[in-house]
């Protein structure tokens, strides 16, 4: 029991050096991520419902999504005052996250608006 | 809150007329028998005007960013709870070492 605690308490130790330098709370740092997912998805589902209205094909539905996403991005880092790391601990959060899913759902609905729209 | 949620829902809503608009006009280029190279101008303008306030409410709606670093603002715990009075230091707990460095959560 002893030697237990023993062990517990130097590992504390040697990692509190550690944590001085690159603390960060994850709980804070986890609802960020919800709300940009939440964003992400939401706008890639509606840019799927206009690239289909638009009546988009091929590559320039794809360069659609991606402007959106750019601006989709520009529009997180100002709603984070523009200060990245008071909230987030690296660019690739804010910029790359949410991108591959988010595809996904765009272009499933852009195919359906487009049927909906165009086809039927 | 809930008036960013109903701008939003409005956005969706003007993205179905315009769906719905251009539908219309598909029909009417079928009467025509005309090519579709694009929805008519004012449908254009409903779509930008429909996808601007989507963006809008979705970089809205979802609640502010929270601070990760430990010791700003957002983190300080300014109230203690209620029931403090309950609390019992006295107990077989103290018999281990205390984590004296342990950040107290709001």
């Amino acid at each position: 029991m002893a030697g237990h605690s023993e062990s517990g308490s130097s590992e504390k130790k040697s990692s509190n050096g550690l944590d001085e330098l690159l603390t960060l709370n994850a709980e804070n740092l986890q609802s960020n991520m919800k709300i940009i997912y939440y964003s992400r998805t939401f706008l890639s589902i509606i840019g799927g419902v206009v690239a289909g209205i638009l009546g988009f094909t091929g590559l320039k539905g794809f360069v659609f999504y991606f402007l959106l996403m750019a601006v989709t991005s520009i529009g997180l880092v100002a709603k984070a005052k523009f200060s990245i790391h008071t909230y987030f601990d690296s660019w690739n959060r804010v910029l790359l996250d949410g991108f591959l899913s988010g595809l996904m759902s765009f272009v499933l609905f852009w195919t359906f608006a487009y049927d909906i729209v165009h086809i039927f | 809150m809930g008036f960013v949620f109903t701008v939003g829902i409005f956005g969706i809503l003007i993205l179905f007329h315009a769906a719905y608009s251009t539908i219309q006009y598909r029909g009417l280029l079928k009467i025509t028998e005309e090519e579709f190279s694009g929805p008519p101008f004012d449908v254009l303008i409903e779509l930008f005007l429909g996808l601007v306030i989507c963006i809008w409410a979705a970089l809205t709606l979802p609640a502010k960013f929270l601070s990760i670093h430990p010791h700003s603002e957002d983190n300080r715990v300014v109230s203690l709870s209620a029931n403090v009075d309950f609390m019992i230091f006295n107990h077989r707990g103290k018999v281990f070492p205390v984590a004296t460095d342990l950040k107290l959560r709001q």
